[in-house]
């Protein structure tokens, strides 16, 4: 039995990343060992106030945090039949564009591109393309910007409040957003020039389930209810309030993330889902960057869900953009967060998160206290399909070199851009 | 603008790892701080206050550091980090040491690192019994790094 181990995917001792197991050539195990620490902060808020569950639950992770943040309050509001206004809709839709376009350009230049190009990291590739890099931290930076704007900083938005926003962004701060997304988007092009000029990533293909909030609107991340599964041979529709079919959980001994599947099968949530779910998206100048990718949908390669957060990346400049001109043109209010009187009942959100989708429910005492709660990130609900694409991507392997394999795989976990760590981050000495 | 800007990173839902949030945090809040000094408590991604370290004269980051030693010992690391690990770990976000070199591209400043020692990182949203008692001589030894 050879054994491949790629360790350094998480920071929490005993939860290592990716395991290979090989008889001969044959594989015999592959394993995703993901620390879900969400799962662990459950309890933290079991008996909190509704008004104290959101900003506890933005801690889980520093770049979800808006998405944590919407979730816990669209959940809350959806307990106590709370509606918000469209200005607070739009506001939050906003607040997502920022975390999206500020996630997806760390993801893609920081952490994927060098993978592509083999450097080791992003600061060895910045030492050789310094233009790849800033153009990264360039639209990080925008995306950070639109989230203190209308969060109130940088991480962990303290704005948004049940009901509504605690205080308003002014007319100045949107007027300013406005120029920057207009500067941002002079950036599109690049972006996609960039990833067009990749070297192929053709080592693991496989048919692929994809869920993804559905989308009539086109451009919902924070909004809508409804979930699609979607494979090659049928279409399924789930309600956030029966989320748990669609979860289905089960718990795997070498994981903190319990293994989702929808009838049966993996499933894959994400950028390349969100596509997929919602082709219609795909028009204009998308339409056209895709074909300058090459990605042709549906995907049968996980590593298309970087051409697919490329996509996402110059799609979010222009939503936020447009969101920001129905702000402004329907007149910015001042107004206040809609009333919450607490009552006893159950509230269940999903949104799209930026690496898919995400689920928060609650059940609530009558006094607006937590009870129960239920956290379901993307990572988690990727786990299985990661696995089950690793496993091809060893099958699909002529070569059994444990560099080459090792390589591949981390790649593809990295493609899956999951947060393993739950926001740990302490430093080693050597 | 301060000329020096103190980041303290971590998650305080992690326990110890969250070190460096919990002192900036009560840093910000403490009448010894020096009138030049703002404080902002980070979360685990450092490249975020990118914008913030703009035309600072000095920016000091406040993280947890697992290095063998008694729980809640500061140790000062200077502007080039040797001895510390700086391989990308991370499949979600860059370690502190790689964010610090992408950010000399963009914020031309000088940082410096007070790493304190933590012996465990797991998920509670309190400081251990034992980090918690060191938490005064803690505060005085960043404090003597910020004069």
């Amino acid at each position: 039995m050879t054994t491949i181990a790629i360790e350094h995917l998480a920071r929490v001792e005993g939860h290592g990343g990716i395991t290979v197991e090989l008889e001969g050539d044959a594989v015999a195990n592959v394993r995703f060992d993901v620390f879900e620490g969400a799962r662990l902060l459950e309890p933290l808020i079991r008996g909190k106030r509704y008004d104290e569950v959101a900003p506890i639950l933005s801690r889980i992770c520093a770049i979800c945090s808006v998405a944590h943040s919407l979730t816990s309050l669209k959940a809350t509001e959806s307990a106590f039949g709370v509606r918000v206004s469209p200005q607070t809709e739009l506001l939050r839709e906003l607040l997502y564009r920022g975390e999206s376009i500020e996630s997806h350009a760390l993801h893609l230049f920081l952490l994927a591109v060098p993978d592509y190009l083999n450097y080791p990291s992003a600061t060895a590739l910045a030492a050789d393309k310094p233009a790849a890099v800033l153009l990264g931290l360039r639209l990080k930076k925008l995306g950070n910007q639109i989230q203190e704007a209308i969060g109130g900083r940088a991480v962990h938005p303290v704005n948004a409040v049940p009901g509504g926003f605690g205080r308003v962004p002014t007319l100045d701060q949107l007027i300013a957003l406005r120029g920057s997304l207009m500067q941002g988007r002079t950036d599109a092009d690049a972006v996609i020039d960039l990833v067009a000029s990749l070297p192929a990533a053709d080592f693991c293909h496989s048919d692929t389930v994809y869920a993804a909030l559905r989308s009539p609107n086109l451009d919902r991340y924070y909004g809508g209810d409804e979930v699609m599964v979607v494979s090659n041979r049928s279409r399924a529709i789930v309600r956030a309030a029966d989320y748990r079919e669609l979860t289905n959980e089960k718990a795997v001994p070498h994981s903190h993330a319990k293994h989702s599947t929808f009838g049966g099968n993996p499933f894959m949530v994400g950028a390349l889902a969100r596509l997929t779910v919602n082709p219609r998206r795909l028009t204009g100048r998308l339409a056209v960057a895709m074909k300058r990718l090459k990605l042709l949908l549906p995907a049968d390669n996980p590593m298309d869900n970087n051409k697919a957060q490329a996509l996402e990346l110059i799609d979010d400049l222009d939503r936020a953009l447009e969101s920001i001109e129905q702000l402004l043109r329907a007149g910015l209010k001042d107004e206040r967060p809609m009333p919450v009187h607490p009552r006893a009942g159950t509230g269940t959100a999903i949104t799209e998160a930026p690496r898919g989708l995400l689920i928060h429910s609650y059940t609530y005492d009558d006094e607006g206290r937590v009870t129960a709660a239920d956290v379901v990130t993307p990572t988690a609900l990727n786990a299985a399909s990661l696995e089950l694409h690793l496993r091809r991507a060893v099958e699909q392997c002529a070569e059994r070199d444990e560099a080459v394999i090792s390589k591949r795989l981390q790649m593809i976990a990295r493609a899956y851009d999951p947060c393993i760590s739950c926001s740990v981050h302490l430093v080693r000495k050597r | 603008m301060k000329p020096l800007l103190v980041i303290g990173l971590g998650n305080p839902l992690m326990g110890d790892e969250g070190i460096g949030w919990h002192v900036a945090e009560r840093l910000a809040g403490d009448a010894r701080l020096p009138e030049h000094v703002e404080v902002i408590c980070g979360g685990t991604d450092l490249l975020r206050y990118a914008g913030e370290m703009e035309g600072r004269r000095r920016v000091v980051l406040i993280d947890a550091i697992e290095d063998g030693s008694a729980t809640g010992r500061v140790r000062v690391f200077d502007r080039d980090f040797r001895g510390l690990e700086d391989h990308q770990e991370h499949a979600h976000h860059l370690s502190v040491i790689q964010a610090v070199r992408l950010l000399r591209l963009i914020a031309p400043t000088s940082f410096s690192l007070l790493g304190i020692s933590i012996s465990s990182a797991r998920c509670e949203p309190a400081l251990s019994p034992s980090m918690a008692a060191r938490m005064p001589a803690i505060l005085r030894q960043v404090l003597e790094n910020l004069l």
